[in-house]
């Protein structure tokens, strides 16, 4: 036998590994031309739409502008803008502020305690947002749970004012979206050799030294990284802080959903789709960067 | 210290659970008014939702949309996962960027596109827009679990039934596929599961003609509040339950942890 | 730290009754150590036998169930892990991966509140020590293994503690390394003079390093003694058996006078060995005999030993293992490659030993 006939087609394992090689792109197709037609392309047609402009007879699409852009810094739509920055950023300080004392507690959990308690930090992220932002308007409205409660105790004679606000924004999101900041940290926290902790107070240090010097440096990133999942979604939730914000507190998501759905005004529209994505994409490589450096 | 701990995560369970909680206790009021504490057992509204159409279509709507998506999505999806974890093709990296950009992506941009999409397209109402969405928004879901599922197995079982003398596709179909079965499985509960919760992007697409029961339920939440409504959404969180305590008996769940 | 002439006297180790349970599951059941100042003491035993365990406890990681832990005359056994001045070397070294290496060795000198110039200084010397001088601004990971381990070492030994625990330290090396970084750290240990507890299942690195060894199984020391001691003498059958291969003969003790005994067995022969404790004459006693102290000679070379034939060979280079039949029995041979000529399969041979080497082991 020659070193031809070895390279030859009839050598099994060669051809078993490269057969799959053209045959690689059959398998991928499907999923590629779905998400290169249903995804890709509306979303670049939405970006397209977003640089002409908007006339009673539909969009121009032979006129190019940037003036749907300019509208962003209209003093409306800035005040919205700040007042979604706000609420997002209470919510993602709130969510790294729980997700110590909360990580801390799973880790000393049994691992089947772990497990239940995690489904239940799961919950409400698995639970229908519009499921969810009802209970929260039978909590927090002004006959809800509390106002009904305090006033029954005489504590208060008119009802506080516990929704269709900025707070009731942060009481309905915080608790989906704090997940994103936990369960990277709680990993973080369980990749963490327990020997070097030991090895920490061998060396003298108390487990506050222990948790400043060596826990907290280790999980850092994995914090970081989980805050900025974590803003990105405030910044993008829609359903809760419409029913929960009420027209007080209108967060951009829902003014995209008047712009695009109301007013009708697509290029317009896109344009605080553009906006949102930008945000979020800014983000999501400022986290990687952050990754990186901390790594 | 620890005491300290645990009182702060039983006051965030309670929190967490709260609305969740209230919601199936207020379906069992018998009144019109939500009152406190309930002194009343009943499954008056439970009667109720069933005799109202729009509830019952909307749900219908709503089941049949995330069977057909999650079926789709795990077809597609295993195909996807199998090329990439097999195949390793260049820029793997960015086809799995492709297949989980619905994730990073917010609901309500890709909702706004879609919506503007339709309706160049001439699609604008139709159940099959409606469905390819769907199964655009659960594809990560899919992908990441059936990969991990394919990469659990290494290629040296195939290899075996290869050089036993089947073809790929009956190797796949005969190793792969039964052993992948749990991933797949779950990839399908998980999809249904995003599906049938999903609000967002539905709602900026959805015409009169297709309201699912989270759009439903969400145009009745601004407008009135409505014992009825305390009823189907406690039958939602149900089935979140069963399907969460599958995900989770099935490992999916922990998947996402990662 | 490894400067000559310690500010303070070494230390020992003190341990009396230690108990540890976990769950229904007893893993130390009892030990009782006196470790002497400045000796290199080593735990030896399977794994699974409770070292582990009793050296977490004298480091303070673990809290026993029962007894008590002295460490230079000082009862720690309730004191918190650290107050115990121990230098503590983890199996996987346990470096702070968010630390540079000078920053990882000087960890206990700054918990101890030493002044930032001294720390620069012994940091230094303590690297000295290990042979990384210049390795301070590193990173662990950017460490081989030998170096990991040199940087767990000086960390340890950087705070001058009372004591040195060495939690399996050498077995995540090859084995090349291993040797090297074995007469490394006793050099180390001589020179700088401290107490030093190693845990190992790896006998070699026993025998090479301690001055004493307890060897242990089940949570309980099953012997205490210096490593030759233990190999010639071994107290018992399990002793015996896991410090090295050996023959083992079931016998009948025939007579018994002044701690000797004689004992016989079927096929073998009878044998004068000091008696093992509470033998009677007609009671059963087991014989221990090493392989490599038995002759092994073709049968027509010499005149004297027991006949048998070779069973089964393999080389191993520097040596050869034989089994030889000796009529119904299998016996163990090692012994270094005959000059000239091999003796195979179905040979008839002849094996000789000298009677003080056949030992009795209780069971």
């Amino acid at each position: 036998m020659t070193a031809a006939a070895l390279a030859g087609p009839g050598f099994p394992r060669a051809s078993l590994a490269a057969r799959l090689g053209g045959a690689g792109w059959l398998f991928l197709a499907p999923a590629v031309v779905l998400m290169v037609a249903a995804y890709l392309a509306p979303l670049f047609d939405s970006i397209v739409i977003s640089f002409h402009p908007n006339t009673p007879q539909g969009i121009d699409r032979a006129h190019w502008i940037l003036g749907n852009y300019a509208r962003l810094f209209d003093d409306y739509y800035a005040t919205v803008l700040l007042r979604t920055l706000r609420v997002s950023v209470i919510i993602t300080l709130l969510s790294v502020l729980l997700a110590y004392p909360v990580a801390l507690w799973l880790a000393e959990l049994s691992p089947r305690g772990q497990t239940w308690a995690i489904l239940v930090y799961m919950s409400p992220w698995l639970v229908n947002t519009v499921v969810k932002s009802f209970g929260w308007t039978l909590i927090l409205g002004n006959s809800g749970v509390i106002n009904t409660g305090l006033r029954a105790a005489g504590l208060i004679d008119a009802p506080l004012r516990l929704m269709f606000n900025e707070l009731g924004i942060v009481i309905g999101l915080l608790p989906g979206h704090f997940l994103f900041v936990l369960l990277p940290l709680w990993a973080a926290l369980k990749g963490i050799d327990d020997n070097l902790r030991w090895a920490a107070m061998t060396l003298g240090a108390r487990p506050g030294t222990v948790f400043l010097r060596i826990t907290l440096p280790l999980t850092l990133p994995a914090l970081i990284a989980g805050a900025i999942i974590n803003f990105t979604m405030n910044m993008a939730a829609f359903a809760a802080p419409a029913l929960l914000g009420g027209t007080r507190a209108r967060v951009l998501s829902f003014v995209a959903y008047q712009v695009n759905l109301e007013e009708l005004n697509w290029p317009f529209g896109g344009a605080l789709a553009v906006a949102m994505l930008t945000v979020t994409l800014g983000c999501i490589a400022l986290a990687q960067w952050v990754g990186g450096r901390l790594r | 210290m620890k005491r300290a701990l645990t009182a702060l995560n039983v006051l965030m369970i309670v929190y967490i659970l709260a609305p969740i909680v209230l919601v199936v206790w207020m379906s069992f009021t018998p009144t019109m008014l939500f009152r406190i504490p309930i002194t009343q057992f009943s499954l008056r509204w439970y009667y109720e939702v069933f005799s109202y159409s729009a509830y019952v279509d909307a749900a219908l709507l709503s089941l049949r949309l995330g069977l057909l998506a999650a079926l789709v999505a795990v077809a597609v999806g295993f195909c996807a996962a199998y090329g990439l974890v097999r195949w390793k093709p260049p820029g793997s990296a960015v086809l799995m960027g492709l297949f989980t950009a619905p994730l990073v992506v917010p609901a309500v941009v890709f909702g706004i596109a879609m919506l503007q999409f339709i309706n160049r397209i001439g699609l604008y109402g139709s159940f099959t827009a409606l469905l390819l969405a769907h199964v655009v928004l659960v594809m990560p879901f899919a992908v990441r679990t059936l990969q991990a599922s394919i990469q659990e197995h290494g290629p040296e079982l195939e290899w075996a039934a290869m050089s036993l003398g089947a073809r790929r596709w009956r190797a796949v179909m005969l190793v792969t596929v039964p052993l992948c079965l749990r991933g797949m499985i779950a990839a399908f509960l998980f999809c249904f599961l995003i599906s049938f919760s999903e609000i967002t992007v539905t709602l900026f697409m959805t015409g009169p003609a297709h309201q699912t029961l989270p759009v439903r339920i969400f145009n009745y939440v601004s407008d009135r509040i409505d014992p009825t409504m305390a009823a189907v959404s406690s039958m939602v969180v149900l089935l979140t339950v069963v399907i969460a305590l599958a995900l989770n008996r099935l490992g999916a769940l922990s998947e996402l942890k990662k | 730290m490894p400067q000559e002439g310690r500010a303070r006297p070494q230390a020992g180790l003190d341990v009396a009754g230690l108990i540890k349970r976990f769950g229904l599951s007893v893993a130390v059941a009892g030990v009782d150590l006196s470790v002497r100042p400045g000796e290199f003491f080593t735990v030896l035993g399977p794994s699974g036998c409770g070292k582990t365990t009793l050296l977490r406890m004298v480091s303070g990681i673990l809290v026993p169930d029962g007894g008590r832990i002295a460490i230079g005359g000082r009862d720690v056994t309730a004191a918190p892990i650290w107050t115990r001045r121990v230098g503590l070397v983890f199996q996987n070294y346990a470096l702070f991966p968010h630390m540079s290496v000078a920053q990882n060795v000087a960890f206990g000198l700054s918990m101890q509140g030493v002044a930032r110039e001294e720390r620069t200084a012994r940091v230094a010397r303590a690297l000295g020590t290990v042979r990384l001088d210049g390795y301070e601004a590193r990173r662990p990971s950017e460490l081989s293994g030998g170096q990991q381990q040199r940087v767990a070492l000086a960390r340890a030994i950087v705070t001058e503690p009372d004591l040195l625990l060495l939690d399996e330290p050498l077995s995540n090396l090859d084995a090349r390394l291993r040797e090297d970084m074995r007469a490394e750290l006793l050099e180390l240990q001589r020179r700088v003079g401290i107490t030093t507890v190693l845990v190992t299942h790896d006998i070699h690195e026993a025998f090479a390093l301690s001055d004493r060894v307890a060897v242990m199984r089940a949570g309980k020391v099953e012997q205490l003694g210096a490593p030759t001691e233990l190999y010639e003498r071994p107290a018992n059958r399990f002793v015996a058996g896991f410090l090295g291969p050996v023959n083992e003969w079931e016998g009948r003790v025939e007579a018994r006078a002044e701690g000797q005994a004689r004992v016989a067995v079927d096929g073998i022969g009878s044998f004068d060995v000091a008696a093992p404790a509470n033998c009677a004459v007609g009671q059963t006693a087991w014989l221990v005999l090493r392989p490599e102290r038995v002759c092994i000679e073709a049968a027509e070379a010499t005149a004297s030993g027991l006949v048998g034939r070779v069973d089964h060979v393999s080389h191993l280079g520097n040596l050869v293992n034989y089994r030889v039949a000796l009529g119904a029995r299998a016996l163990a041979v090692q012994s270094p490659p005959l000059r000239g000529r091999t003796l195979g399969v179905g040979q008839s041979v002849r094996v000789s030993w000298h009677a003080g080497d056949v030992a009795a082991v209780a069971l």
